[in-house]
């Protein structure tokens, strides 16, 4: 009984520890400036998501989150990676973005608010679904998704701006495999591979940009527009 | 069984429509809309005496409100399909291109098929993410800057706005299980609702609301719609604008009898207060249009605001005078559309303000956009005229004053808006020589005169079958 | 009582021997992972030596703040020595005498004299970096802050000693997410508060490109000797409570028997090789940072911490 209490505790503190990691990854993936450097971030996001969903299937004895864990590591980790290295050209990859929107240390401060805020939103949420729960999953998980979301308006260079969709999902799985662990196996195996399905096609789309424009530098695109442009 | 069929014929078409033949895939296109049409049909007839006609309990069933939602899918593919015989043989001239747009015409249809008939809200979701993926491609269809660039903000947006909901779907099935279990249907939220915790419904429900809601293309998550309707092939334009919206609108309002049974949460008062900001925001927006096909896009917004709107006033006339919308509107912007396309192909440009004197030079052109617009904006005697009279009619009954003047002021704009750049296009003096008259393909004319026929006739009989579905939708949000 | 004398003494040795080791190895190392042979690790203390014995020449414009900033920059260093958990687990004598912040002051008027000494002599380069690290100086100020408040939010106290028991007993609180924020940014401010890579490169000679090298520019023979010394005697103090309290709280001596303590003499010299290692690592795969990135570099370590913070608020 006490091995037990004592593992759980273990489990708890394992878990937490990917949490922050998970966050850690989420904030330097704003302040990087290398595409390369992004996707190893990305890769290292969901690796974390992985462990945590190892640890949540520990702790609940649920065999498919284990599946999910995997799952996630195959495609997330190993295939997506693969893919972008196959369908870009090479030279994206060598691109560091000078000039975001906002520069990075302001960034870094407005994914702070961010972060409190998730904070703020989530701990009702999460009382009223187990007072007993003192998990840091929900929290981060939606910290992770504004996070995502942010990234998304501040950055021009294409791949990042994928990979910022993409931690957007990070971000919601983390959250939701806290809360809903008795999802059916279906539903979880197809939201954990529609990562695969969303670098795919916007692989194709950043192909034919690059084709089109000749850099991908998607910030560029910003010519349909209602004023007129002289 | 019939239900499969209408999921299996559009994937089966998919498949088919990479056969080399040179007529093929827009024929086969073609047909199995046209099949899956009047399945479609017998279905709705099923179930519009009332009781839903399921297949499989928890995961495939079509009520009422989904058999309408089904209804239009299933008209807008094949009009479209018709439309697109001619429009993509006259301005594509690559066939291995055209069999990759025929080939996801039929996914694209498949996952919006899948997501009325889909009971499960997780499954429901990825059918959503699957319209995005599908379509993707159909918006970049003519590979132009412009395109790329709607394209890829459609994609972004539409992507970023899944991922949202993806959290709100998850803690509405924590909330379920929380509560004690139960099915994880509709229905089954419906029952399990008053069991509820309070705050994880309201949480689910805002999260939903946004992230769906930038694929519904309401203000402020709006950004991409009119770029991508306006950059999309126009009978592509039809399906997006048409109906594609309006299905992935239906999942945000599955979720009004869910939030009913939360004691002091009014999702009424969030959706009338998105839809005004949608529709105030896409009439002002209006008055600055350059391009026909972004005017036609905007009062998209325009009218999904106001299904929205409708929905939120609560009464039961509100939501028959909703779904009534929802319905005059798919058919009209289809119709309005569908006329861009011919627009398109008289005088092969987009710009307002480069058209001159339509009603001398092209006149099938000409007629077709004066119904079109008049339609849209909600002039009597159309269909949408009724849908909007009927809101009003309820929003007044419900003593909802301020609101219901806002909206008739929005509606007054946009009508003005739409007119004025009409009738600078259609009636206008060109002062130089006549363009030389290009002849619309057949299958465009047909399509063109079956939709205004259509939405003539719908402003002023409304069948008894279909005001079956229409009560039984109504029920099916007003619990 | 004598005991504990004789460990603080002790502790103080260790401290002033061992330094110049650590700074040999940091070298040796980063020459073997860049494939050479490199000088060996006694190499520090044979320069010392030399320096020792040889004249000093001190310019005439400069005031006794040039001639007292050796002493200063020396001793500093020796007095956050008393302050930190060096050798044990259990505070000796000064422990109490201030806590973390009292000991970032005393570690900072070292700082702050070795700024106005550079100054002093008017070389140009001398106030060029003297200038560049009040910046980097600056930059790192909120992030000590806020490590130090989380720290002591943490445990309970701003004594070092006590800090350390926190983490030294329970697991759960050492994988804490908000302890693995406070690593990092702890770890970001060392490599800035030392002028290690990516914020300064402390084997360049190019004077244009100094920051924290600069300073010690204008002294000469036994002068030279005490700056050299006490810098590396501040890097040793800083590994001692990033390694001793918060990565690596283990290895101390528990009770008072002298044996334990001797033991814990190599523990911690260990501990420090092991660190050195992945800096040896870091420093010869990253590059010097350009100078006004050096703001993002520390942004960073600010919003990790302030995470931290965050986080350990929001658990309770």
């Amino acid at each position: 009984m006490n091995i037990d209490i004592a593992n759980i505790q273990i489990l708890d503190a394992l878990n937490s520890l990917a949490a922050g990691l998970f966050l850690l990854c989420a904030f330097a993936m704003i302040a990087t400036r290398q595409v390369k450097g992004c996707l190893r971030l990305f890769i290292g996001q969901s690796l974390f998501l992985a462990a945590s969903a190892l640890l949540l299937g520990l702790q609940h004895g649920s065999w498919h989150l284990y599946g999910v864990a995997l799952v996630n590591v195959l495609s997330k980790a190993v295939l997506i990676p693969f893919i972008l290295h196959v369908t870009m050209p090479r030279e994206v990859y060598t691109r560091r973005e000078i000039n975001q929107v906002l520069n990075i240390p302001i960034s870094l401060l407005i994914a702070l608010v961010l972060t409190i805020l998730a904070y703020y939103f989530t701990i009702p949420v999460q009382q009223a679904i187990d007072p007993q729960y003192r998990g840091h999953n929900l929290p981060i998980g939606f910290a992770g998704l504004l996070l995502g979301v942010y990234t998304l308006t501040v950055r021009r260079e294409a791949v990042p701006l994928l990979l910022g969709l993409l931690a957007i999902e990070n971000g919601a799985f983390f959250a939701g495999i806290a809360i809903a662990h008795d999802l059916p196996v279906l539903v979880e195996l197809a939201i954990a591979t529609d990562g695969l399905i969303v670098v795919f096609i916007v692989g194709v789309l950043i192909r034919g940009v690059q084709k089109q424009i000749g850099t991908t530098d998607v910030g560029a695109l910003a010519t349909l527009k209602e004023e007129v442009v002289e | 069984m019939s239900i499969i069929a209408i999921l299996a014929i559009p994937l089966l078409a998919a498949i088919l429509s990479f056969l080399p033949w040179r007529r093929f895939p827009s024929a086969v296109t073609f047909f199995a809309c046209l099949a899956v049409l009047v399945l479609t049909i017998r279905v709705a007839i099923q179930a519009s005496c009332g009781v839903p006609v399921v297949v499989a309990p928890k995961w495939i069933a079509v009520d009422g409100l989904s058999a309408l939602i089904l209804l239009l899918i299933a008209f807008v593919g094949t009009t479209a399909a018709l439309y697109s015989l001619g429009y993509m043989a006259k301005t594509c001239h690559e066939p291995k291109k055209l069999r990759l747009y025929y080939a996801n015409y039929n996914l694209f249809i498949f996952s919006m098929l899948a997501i009325p008939v889909l009971v499960e809200p997780t499954l429901v979701w990825i059918a959503v993410g699957l319209t995005t993926v599908c379509s993707a491609m159909l918006v970049s269809f003519e590979n132009t800057r412009g395109a790329l660039e709607a394209a890829w903000k459609y994609v972004v947006l539409s992507l970023m706005g899944a991922a949202i909901a993806l959290l709100g779907f998850l803690m509405l099935f924590a909330a379920l299980q929380a509560a004690g279990g139960g099915t994880d249907t509709w229905e089954g939220l419906i029952a399990a609702a008053p069991r509820m915790h309070a705050i994880l419904l309201k949480t689910a429900f805002v999260l939903i609301l946004v992230g769906l809601g930038t694929k519904v293309g309401l203000v402020p998550m709006h950004t991409w719609l009119p770029d991508a309707h306006s950059q999309a092939p126009s009978p592509v334009c039809a399906l997006l604008s048409g109906i594609e919206t309006t299905a992935v609108l239906y999942v945000i309002l599955r979720l009004f009898p869910i939030m009913k049974a939360v004691p002091d949460f009014h999702a009424g008062t969030w959706a009338i207060a998105f839809g005004l900001i949608s529709t105030g925001t896409a009439v002002l927006l209006l008055l600055r249009v350059r391009d026909y096909k972004r005017m036609f896009a905007f009062s998209t917004v325009e009218h999904m605001g106001i299904i929205l709107f409708a929905a939120g006033l609560g009464s039961a006339t509100a939501h028959y005078g909703a779904f009534y919308q929802a319905f005059s509107h798919t058919l009209t912007k289809s119709f309005c559309f569908f006329t861009a396309g011919a627009l398109i192909i008289s005088t092969g440009t987009r710009e307002i303000a480069s058209i001159k004197g339509l009603i001398r030079n092209s006149p099938v052109a000409g007629v077709c956009l004066l119904l079109s617009g008049l339609a849209i904006s909600g002039a009597p005697p159309f269909a949408v005229f009724l849908g909007e009279f009927t809101i009003f009619k309820a929003g007044l009954a419900e003593g909802r004053y301020l609101e219901i003047i806002l909206l008739a002021v929005f509606v007054a704009i946009g009508f003005f808006a739409i007119m004025w750049h009409i009738n600078r296009m259609v009636f206008t003096t060109d002062k130089g020589d006549p363009p030389q008259k290009i002849r619309l393909p057949a299958s465009c004319l047909v399509v063109l005169v079956i939709s205004s026929l259509l939405v003539l006739a719908f402003g002023l009989y409304v069948p008894a079958f279909l005001q079956d579905l229409l009560r039984l939708s109504a029920a099916a949000i007003g619990r | 009582m004598s005991q504990r004398i004789i460990f603080n003494l002790l502790q103080f040795l260790v401290v002033l021997v061992f330094a110049p080791l650590i700074t040999g190895v940091i070298n040796r190392l980063k020459e073997i992972v860049q494939s050479k042979r490199g000088p060996s690790i006694f190499q520090p203390y044979r320069d010392l030596w030399k320096l020792f014995h040889k004249d000093e020449v001190i310019s005439e414009e400069s005031s006794w703040i040039f001639r007292a900033t050796p002493y200063v920059v020396f001793s500093a260093p020796l007095f956050v020595t008393l302050l930190i958990p060096v050798l044990t687990t259990y505070p000796l004598f000064f422990a109490f005498m201030a806590d973390m912040v009292g000991g970032g002051f005393v570690l900072a008027l070292g700082g702050f004299f070795a700024g106005l000494a550079a100054v002093d002599t008017a070389n140009p380069y001398g106030a060029m970096g003297a200038s560049r690290t009040r910046m980097v100086g600056f930059l790192a100020e909120p992030v000590f802050i806020i490590v130090f408040f989380t720290v002591s939010f943490t445990a309970g106290s701003t004594i070092p000693y006590i800090v350390q028991k926190h983490w030294v007993s329970s697991p759960a609180a050492f994988l804490e997410p908000s302890h693995i924020l406070l690593i990092a940014a702890f770890f970001m401010l060392i490599l800035a508060e030392k002028g290690r890579i990516p914020v300064d490169n402390p084997s360049g000679h190019f004077e244009l490109a100094m920051i924290e090298e600069s300073k010690a520019l204008e002294y000469s023979g036994k002068s030279a000797a005490l700056m050299k010394w006490g810098g590396q005697m501040k890097m040793f103090v800083l590994l001692s409570i990033f390694l001793n309290v918060l990565v690596t709280p283990w290895g101390l001596a528990a009770d008072i028997s002298t044996g334990n303590v001797l033991l814990a003499i190599p523990l911690v010299l260990f501990k420090m090789f092991l660190f050195v290692l992945v800096l040896a690592v870091i420093e010869s795969s990253l590059a010097k940072l350009r100078l006004f990135r050096i703001s993002e570099f520390l942004g960073s370590a600010f919003v990790a911490s302030v995470a931290a913070m965050i986080l350990r608020l929001f658990a309770l």
